[in-house]
């Protein structure tokens, strides 16, 4: 993160009630410098795995995360599965979404629940190397949908991934646990439908300010 | 009060583009003028000027539980019928408030009256938080002014103080302004400065290029969702613009609050009015259509507003479309900038007094719910516009 030229001075009259702050920031950096000057987004080891024997197989040649790593991770993204997968009122929606075959009743994918609400199969795991613990909301490992053009997605939707098996870095916002509702936590990516709805009021005139 | 010729500092204009203040000079005049500057007692500041402005921010509150409670005021507010709810509705949530300025007449004699409050998308955050505070500093260095002048000047580090309390550690906040306008953007980062030196995320974002993400929710240019939006932006455009439908359902804690609607709008004069009659720091004001109405009030307002009145629109930026009455004549008129049409409010008409051929407007700045600095805008006209100056102030 990019410091400001700031200035502090030592109180010269500590006589009465100083009427000024102490430190004040003086630079405008310009919206270009500013957006930039913000603290990078923070980035995690990510690796994806359609199953956990791949990920077993890849501790067992001296990957990053151990068998160990690979059944806690799973355990969580079968958790997730169960509380945040995308749910429809039909295998046909369903299937739009996911593909021909990825669906099944909430029943089959949960063990409880009804036989009216479709979800996608669990197509793979996300996992993150969240070194010193997890941010609050996130969960470091993710279920993987199939999407309809034969990508993958997590259960909120907010990314799309070429395949399910690989390794890199990937933003920490994508491990944002996934909301129940239909609200996203902010910072997490959504698919704007529209822009420039604001700003159209004040098209004519120079200045908000007064 | 006073005003006192100073010697400048030679490289303040070096010292201005450096720091990035790019319209210290403006339309080819200065704007940052510090060949003089008002000189004030800590008597003057605190009792004529802080004091009463805390109050005065405390009666607005008081005024806006009456007006969001009030469908006759609402309307006579011109707040659209389908956003009336909102604006209530962020009322009874205490959605908090930041900041606001308001414009006072002082001469340093007598009371200092209010001739509005710009309580929603106040401008020269900057200048009054941070240039001039670099002058006040520099200046005690140079040998200009004595070691132990100060300024009433703690608005930076009031803002900081006010984000670290309402949010919590890292709470990511996002920023926007029109593109463009250097002079808006300025106060956006002087703001979003603030939050960040109150362990805040702050994140820019130009209005234009904020969308709608498929479930409702407002998103970045990134396309990040938007929890929590500070707009230099003023609220009755917010509630006329395309996206106006989704800002009671889109989950983002606007800043300032949407009722901030009924503050910034110069309908809270006559509500004041009819609340604090004869109040020291209030000017009578009344709405044009209750006067022109005949009836009691307009009686009442015509002995109140004595032989002379400004007239001036509900929203007006930068001194449009603002008329001065004197004895049933039209003596003064500013442009009207697109307000002409607006629903008008008349308010007595009180000199601005005249310091060395310009008039000053003190601009009291409020950080929640407290005054905590000063801005001190001159214009040569009688109406103060966009070719203003600001000039920098100092206690003895």
């Amino acid at each position: 993160m990019t410091t400001p030229a700031t200035a502090a001075r030592p109180d010269p009259a500590p006589a009465r009630r100083r009427k000024r702050s102490r430190r004040v920031t003086l630079t405008i950096l310009g919206a270009a410098a500013f957006a930039l000057a913000g603290c990078r987004e923070e980035t995690v080891d990510a690796a994806a795995f359609p199953d956990l024997a791949a990920c077993k197989s890849a501790a067992a040649q001296g990957g990053e995360f151990s068998a160990l790593d690979c059944e806690v991770a799973f355990r969580e993204a079968q958790t997730l599965h169960a509380e945040a997968a995308p749910r429809y009122d039909s295998q046909q929606v369903c299937e739009e979404q996911h593909g021909e075959g990825s669906c099944g009743t909430e029943a089959q994918a949960t063990g409880s629940g009804g036989g009216s609400i479709f979800m996608p199969l669990i197509a793979g795991y996300l996992i993150g190397n969240m070194l010193g613990g997890a941010r609050a909301g996130a969960a470091p490992a993710q279920p993987l949908y199939r999407t309809q053009d034969g990508r993958f997605t997590n259960a909120a939707g907010t990314a799309t991934y070429a395949s399910n098996s690989g390794r890199g870095q990937l933003s920490a916002s994508q491990f944002t646990r996934p909301a129940a509702t239909a609200g996203k936590p902010p910072m997490t990516r959504a698919t704007p439908a529209s822009r420039g709805g604001f700003g159209t009021s004040a098209a004519s005139r120079p200045t908000s300010g007064g | 009060m006073q005003k006192i010729d100073l010697p400048e500092r030679e490289d303040w204009r070096a010292r201005a583009e450096e720091l990035g203040f790019s319209f210290a000079d403006m339309h080819g005049e200065p704007y940052w003028d510090e060949s003089s500057a008002y000189a004030f007692t800590l008597e003057e500041i605190e009792t004529g000027i802080e004091d009463p402005a805390t109050e005065l921010h405390a009666m607005a509150r008081e005024a806006v539980a009456e007006i969001v409670a009030s469908e006759e005021l609402m309307a006579r507010l011109a707040i659209p019928e389908a956003h009336r709810d909102l604006v209530a509705d962020s009322w009874r949530r205490a959605e908090p408030e930041i900041y606001g300025r308001f414009d006072l007449v002082w001469d340093g004699t007598g009371t200092a009256r209010m001739l509005e409050y710009n309580a929603d998308t106040p401008t020269s955050l900057y200048e009054s938080a941070a240039f001039q505070w670099g002058w006040l500093e520099e200046q005690i260095a140079a040998g200009v002014l004595p070691a132990d002048a100060d300024q009433f000047n703690g608005i930076h580090e009031a803002l900081v103080e006010r984000f670290r309390a309402l949010f919590p550690p890292d709470t990511d906040l996002h920023f926007t302004a029109m593109a463009g306008n250097p002079e808006d953007y300025a106060t956006v980062e002087s703001m979003a400065w603030a939050a960040r030196e109150a362990g805040m995320g702050a994140h820019y974002s130009d209005l234009e290029s904020i969308g709608l993400s498929t479930g409702g929710q407002f998103l970045d240019a990134e396309d990040r969702v938007i929890g929590t939006l500070f707009k230099l932006y003023p609220w009755e455009d917010l509630l006329r613009d395309g996206f106006a439908a989704h800002l009671a359902t889109a989950g983002c804690l606007m800043l300032e609050p949407a009722w901030k609607a009924v503050v910034s709008n110069k309908g809270l004069l006559p509500v004041l009015w009819r609340m604090f009659p004869g109040h020291p720091n209030l000017l009578p004001a009344f709405f044009e259509d209750e006067i022109a109405g005949g009836a009691p009030e307009a009686r009442r307002a015509a002995d109140a507003l004595g032989r002379a009145h400004v007239r001036k629109p509900l929203f007006s930026r930068e001194g449009a479309a603002i008329r001065i009455v004197e004895d049933g004549r039209e003596t003064e008129a500013s442009a009207e900038g697109g307000y002409g049409s607006h629903p008008m409010i008349v308010q007595a008409y009180h000199p601005l007094p005249e310091f060395g051929g310009f008039r000053p407007v003190l601009g009291a700045w409020i950080v929640g719910e407290a005054c905590v600095g000063l801005g001190v805008r001159e214009d040569r006209g009688r109406i103060t516009q966009d070719l203003s100056r600001f000039k920098p102030h100092f206690i003895r």
